[in-house]
């Protein structure tokens, strides 16, 4: 029913012209003319130099774009390719667009991608960031070949990442879903990845689409469905991760990623209750890059924002938290940051005890996950602090330990999950 | 005498392409001939084609299928005498059907009387008719054609003890074309053959007849020379006379060949033929479009001549590395199928037999621009023999009948010039005129219904092309026009049904009529023109307003 | 004299044994509407129960603050209290209902006020929850919002913003009850209306820079400001 909202006329009439295909494309956008120009040429070269026998469209889903980006997508001719990369197109490359909205919902952009991918019985999706500014034509087959030639479901990316780029993902989403689904996904939230069309079609005929949270954090949730169906997962090497543009907004960002985790538990339960320890999945290339690049933080803002959080939000962490584990938090909130610590047990029952109060919804589950994110920069300071000085093997070692960390805490979360403690 | 008829008519012709030696035997000895050409003329004029053109028939050591030439005024004996031809030539233009032959202008065979006495001696009257040298190492770098049997463009003479120069097989020494007694005789022999009543000749190999230090060696100014020389002469003395050029270039490079009306009056579009194929594979029409868009303009008196296939390998020369690497592993995946940079396979192999497809690329000769040619044996199906070596594989016995021999010859099996095609799908009792005469709806009864088709409009021959780009990439369409006369062709490249939505939006009012059967279609109007097409579909329809 | 006052006295004894034999089946009636009316009312309390259980009011009102709240008031819980409250109101509209059998001049207007007093008490109640219901959440929400930005006096704010919303949510449950009505909308006007006009002065003198940043942020696109010190954390 969602779904022939989803496709308008004009789409399905650019559908039916396209017809069926091996590879889709599906580029996300919201007003990104000044990076889309070198994604295309990228996609474009990487199809006539790995896939140049294939039937490709490129799909774009536009949540109202003012600056003209899906005019600049449609525009590109992949014979221009040509003149730069001597390799020449055997076909015709489609490349549509459709306006799904008139502001940005990543969830609805990828689920009419999706929509697509399965009218046009693409036997492989990839979905690349519009802001990919560091993309090569090789990353289309790095996350496609696998999909395409060797049947598996989901391919995620692992990228070369400025050593405290991705916080979040390493202290939580990570290892979270690391402990909680058993496997180790390095990168559980991305916004590049390839996906079969099996696993496409799958995905978009869950029920869980009319859940915001679901909508919010779709990538999250089709990591965690690959996960935990009958799906052949892995990861592959890319290259130099760009900047993501919200990165400033990191409520925003918690509420698509750490909001759709912890709605993924309610409906997982089941399965992931019985799951203990992780095992790693195959991956193509390095298993993790990182580039010692300096970074300007300002840990005295962290801390005291973590400070100001832990006094300002005591009543609401009374009704999430332990008192053991308020606290505790309470204790290092008065330390300075030459002395700070955020220990990693400390933190895994932290986000444990959250996720339990987000299963219970002790208070709205949006202030809920809005509430994690003062503890979050703490943590955050604690990780700049422990690897500031760390070479990539101290920083992986570190990672590995706090994700064991999450991994022995598991059996707490079930207890605070069934209001045992 | 040459038929009569307007000037120009090569451009609404559509030409039969025959070898003497495969299509009839009438005197039992196992090789077709002359006489037995004459009495197959009433079927070649019930197909509805307007011109014959001959291979090469003439005297020859036959080492190269008689383009190795040792005479080039006379018959060779396997096929007839003179007279047997003049009786063909008067038969055949009885039925008002022209008649095309070779002339092999760049080279002979070594057995010819003039290499004979050009190598006999150094100091020999014709020495200079071909191109010699002490060493090998000039025009180096020129390509080498035969790459799967020749070494090198130059071949060691032991009798003249120097090099001589062969763009082909070495036993086929390049004439040289800088000799004015070398062109002069040429002449003469074009001169003798067009008394005789000849409508045109195809001159093959014509790319290479000068060379250059420093250059390719092939399309080089001086050629052109030599063919404005040649047309000149024909013009003045034969008007109505036909010149067909066979080179195998980008069409780019190939536009020179018609010059300001003055050189030849058709060149084979070879580049077009791979990507028709490869169009049909990739169920894409951007091959054909491109290929196409990028044909520059011909004087208004010329034409291409469009094929399917010949008596030659599919040539993969003017593709991209991609192109032919792509169109080896779908069309010819066992490497007995693939001979010098091409595909050595007849039409309906190459279509897996499927009628739907043989159909469509038949659709797409007869509706784009150019005179098509249609290669013996290909108007019922016929299959190949990969395994006969070279291209023999696709110049095996005509198929008359399922009787002996196919009807081809009532001599001995064994003592054929080239065995038949024997296995279930291809052999001779299985695909052939007899039995295919007999069904309305056999694929010889249909080639006979769109040559009819074809030859009912002028446009066809004659008209413009304008290419519409319907969204849907998968179907070819076109605007044919001339004068009032207008014809949409729509073609499914797809093996599924497609819908697609044209833009006549110029020729709102107009109705269609569909030329096959005949019926009317819904007026063209504001919104765009929708047609839904099974696979491999075409349609030509006639535009009218009413 | 003692016959007439024996007289007087049986005749006194009578009428009020014809009084009492007048109003006794009316008792009676009074009494069985009474019972009957308890039944009902407990029934009644007892399905208000299971539907405030089955539809998790609890949470509802924990949510609202409203439990905490009953918590500290050493009151039982919002679904009992509920279910009592339904109970009380049932049994004693039967109660009055018995009560005007008896016919007793001038009570039947004060019972048909109070039975056309019950609408507006329960509108004002539902008024009074969800009011309680949105200060908590907005104030929480603001709570949340200024401490992520690193907003100073987010407390302030946030305990501002429930006042704000509970005076608001009182000042209607005053009007819909009709007590006091043009003092509370007087009141409340006056008081949101100052406090709207000290804030607005504050943020425009005081946060100019602040509303042109903010504004430049949302209108003008293209140019998004990162953060020297944020790093990505996706």
């Amino acid at each position: 029913m969602a779904e022939e909202m989803l496709l308008t006329d004009d789409f399905l009439r650019q559908l039916i012209n396209v017809g069926e295909v091996d590879i889709l494309v599906g580029l996300r956008t919201h007003n990104n003319a000044d990076t889309i120009e070198p994604v295309i040429r990228a996609i474009q070269t990487g199809i006539l130099q790995c896939f140049p026998r294939e039937r490709v469209v490129i799909v774009n889903a536009d949540g109202g774009s003012q600056d003209k980006t899906p005019e600049l997508i449609v525009g590109a001719s992949i014979d221009d390719v040509w003149s730069v990369s001597k390799v020449y197109a055997l076909r015709t490359l489609h490349s549509i667009s459709t306006r799904y909205a008139t502001s940005p919902e990543p969830g609805t952009a990828l689920r009419t991608i999706l929509a697509a991918a399965d009218l046009l019985h693409a036997k492989a999706c990839v979905v690349f960031s519009p802001d990919s500014t560091t993309i090569e034509p090789d990353w289309l087959q790095r996350l496609v070949r696998p999909v395409y030639n060797d049947n598996f479901d989901l391919v995620s990316p692992i990228y070369r990442r400025q050593k405290f780029e991705g916080a979040l993902i390493q202290n939580l989403l990570y290892p979270m879903t690391r402990a909680i689904y058993g496997y180790r996904v390095r990168e559980p939230y991305a916004s590049e990845f390839a996906i079969s069309g099996r696993l496409a079609s799958d995905f978009l005929n869950k029920e869980s689409w009319n859940d915001e949270s679901s909508r919010l954090g779709a990538e999250i949730h089709l990591t965690i469905a690959a996960l935990t169906g009958t799906y052949r997962v892995c990861q592959s090497f890319l290259g130099p991760k760009a900047r993501d543009r919200s990165a400033g907004d990191l409520v925003a960002a918690m509420r698509r990623t750490v909001g759709a985790l912890f709605s993924s538990l309610d409906s997982d339960f089941p399965l992931w209750s019985t799951i203990s320890g992780s095992q790693p999945v195959p991956t193509l290339g390095a298993q993790s890059e990182v580039v010692m690049e300096p970074a300007r933080v300002n840990r005295k803002r962290l801390r005291e924002m973590f400070a100001t959080g832990v006094a300002q939000l005591e009543p609401v962490f009374r009704s999430i938290l332990s008192e053991s584990t308020l606290s505790e938090l309470q204790r290092i909130a008065t330390l300075e940051v030459s002395e700070f610590n955020y220990p990693a047990d400390l933190w895994a029952k932290t986000v444990f005890e959250f996720a339990a109060s987000y299963h219970k919804s002790v208070i709205s589950r949006d202030h809920i996950v809005q509430a994690l994110v003062p503890l979050y920069r703490g943590r955050t300071l604690t990780f700049l602090l422990e690897n500031r000085d760390g070479s990539g093997e101290d920083i992986e070692r570190n990672s590995e330990s706090l994700c064991a960390d999450f991994e022995l805490l598991k059996p707490y979360l079930l207890e605070v999950w069934a209001d045992r403690k | 005498m040459l038929l009569k008829g307007q000037a120009g008519w090569y451009k609404d012709a559509i030409i039969y392409q025959v070898h003497v030696r495969s299509f009839s035997d009438s005197n039992g000895d196992g090789i077709g001939d002359f006489q037995g050409l004459a009495q197959r003329l009433d079927y070649v004029q019930e197909l509805g084609v307007s011109a014959i053109w001959v291979m090469p028939f003439c005297p020859s050591p036959l080492r190269d299928d008689g383009y190795d030439i040792s005479d080039y005024r006379s018959v060779h004996p396997s096929y007839g005498t003179l007279e047997d031809f003049k009786a063909f030539l008067l038969g055949a233009h009885d039925r008002g059907i022209r008649v095309i032959i070779e002339m092999v202008a760049n080279h002979t065979s070594d057995q010819h009387p003039w290499f004979l006495e050009s190598r006999a001696s150094r100091d020999n009257p014709k020495r200079d008719w071909y191109v010699w040298s002490d060493t090998d190492t000039g025009y180096r770098g020129t390509r080498i054609i035969f790459l799967d049997t020749e070494m090198s463009n130059w071949a060691w003479d032991p009798i003249s003890k120097s090099y001589y120069w062969h763009r082909f097989f070495s036993h086929q020494p390049d004439l040289n074309y800088d000799n004015p007694a070398v062109r002069e005789e040429m002449w003469n022999v074009m001169k003798f053959w067009l008394e005789l009543g000849v409508d045109g000749f195809r001159l093959d190999a014509v790319p290479y007849l000068i060379e250059r230090e420093g250059t390719s060696c092939e399309n080089l100014p001086e050629t052109h020379e030599v063919i404005r020389e040649l047309r000149k002469k024909v013009d003045d003395q034969f008007p109505g006379a036909m010149l067909l050029a066979e080179a195998n270039q980008w069409p780019a490079d190939l536009r020179p060949y018609f010059g300001n009306a003055d050189e030849f009056h058709m060149a084979f579009h070879f580049p077009l033929m791979p990507r028709m194929f490869m169009g049909l594979r990739l169920e894409d029409r951007k091959p054909i479009t491109e290929i196409l868009q990028q044909t520059p303009e011909i004087p208004a008196s010329c034409q291409w001549c469009l094929f399917l296939r010949n008596h030659d390998e599919l040539t993969l020369e003017m593709v991209t590395d991609i192109e032919r690497d792509y169109m080896y592993d779908l069309y010819a995946r066992d490497k007995a199928m693939r001979l010098n940079l091409g595909i050595r396979r007849r039409l309906a192999p190459l279509l897996d037999n499927d009628r739907r497809r043989i159909e469509l690329m038949n659709g797409m000769l007869m509706s784009l621009p150019g005179t098509p040619i249609i290669y013996y044996g290909d108007e019922i199906g016929m299959g190949d023999n990969v395994y006969l070596g070279d291209r023999h594989g696709v110049r095996t016995p005509m198929q008359w009948s399922g009787g002996w021999n196919g009807g081809f010859s009532t001599a001995d099996p064994e003592s054929l010039y080239s065995p038949p095609i024997l296995n279930p799908v291809y052999g001779y009792q299985a695909v052939n005129v007899l039995s295919q005469k007999r069904s309305e709806h056999s694929l010889l009864s249909w080639m006979k219904h769109i040559i009819q088709i074809r030859r009912s409009s002028p446009v066809f021959g004659s008209g413009s092309i304008e290419f519409l780009y319907p969204a849907n990439h998968r179907v070819l369409a076109y605007v044919r026009q001339l004068g009032k006369d207008t014809v949409l062709v729509v073609n499914n490249l797809s093996s599924a049904a497609q819908a697609v939505e044209l833009d006549l939006r110029r020729y709102k009012g107009n109705i269609l009529i569909e030329m096959f059967g005949r019926n009317v279609f819904p007026r063209i109007g504001d919104l765009p023109y929708l047609l839904t097409m099974g696979p491999y579909q075409f349609y030509w329809f006639r535009l009218r307003r009413i | 004299m003692r016959e007439i006052i024996i007289t007087e006295l049986t005749q006194a004894f009578q009428d009020l044994l014809r009084g009492f034999a007048h109003y006794l089946p009316r008792l009676i009636v009074m009494l069985i509407i009474a019972f009957v009316g308890w039944m009902i009312a407990y029934l009644l309390k007892v399905l208000v129960h299971s539907i405030l259980r089955l539809t998790k009011f609890s949470k509802l009102s924990e949510n609202a603050g409203a439990t905490q709240l009953l918590n500290q008031a050493a009151l039982p819980s919002s679904t009992e209290l509920l279910s009592r409250f339904v109970f009380w109101v049932a049994w004693v509209g039967f109660i009055l209902l018995g009560v005007s059998v008896l016919g007793i001049v001038g009570l039947q207007e004060y019972i048909s006020e109070f039975f056309l007093f019950l609408p507006r008490l329960f509108v004002a109640l539902v008024i009074l929850f969800f009011g309680l219901l949105a200060a908590s959440f907005f104030s929480r929400a603001a709570l949340l919002a200024a401490v992520n930005v690193n907003f100073r006096s987010s407390r302030l704010l946030s305990i501002s913003i429930r006042i704000i919303i509970s005076i608001f949510a009182l000042s209607m449950v005053f009007e819909v009850l009709g007590v006091a009505k043009e003092t509370m909308l007087i009141t409340f006007g006056t008081v949101f209306g100052a406090v709207m006009l000290s804030l607005a002065i504050a943020f425009g003198i005081g946060g100019k820079d602040v509303a042109r940043e903010f504004l430049e942020k949302k209108i003008v696109t293209g140019k998004k400001e990162e953060k020297e010190d944020e790093l990505s954390p996706l």
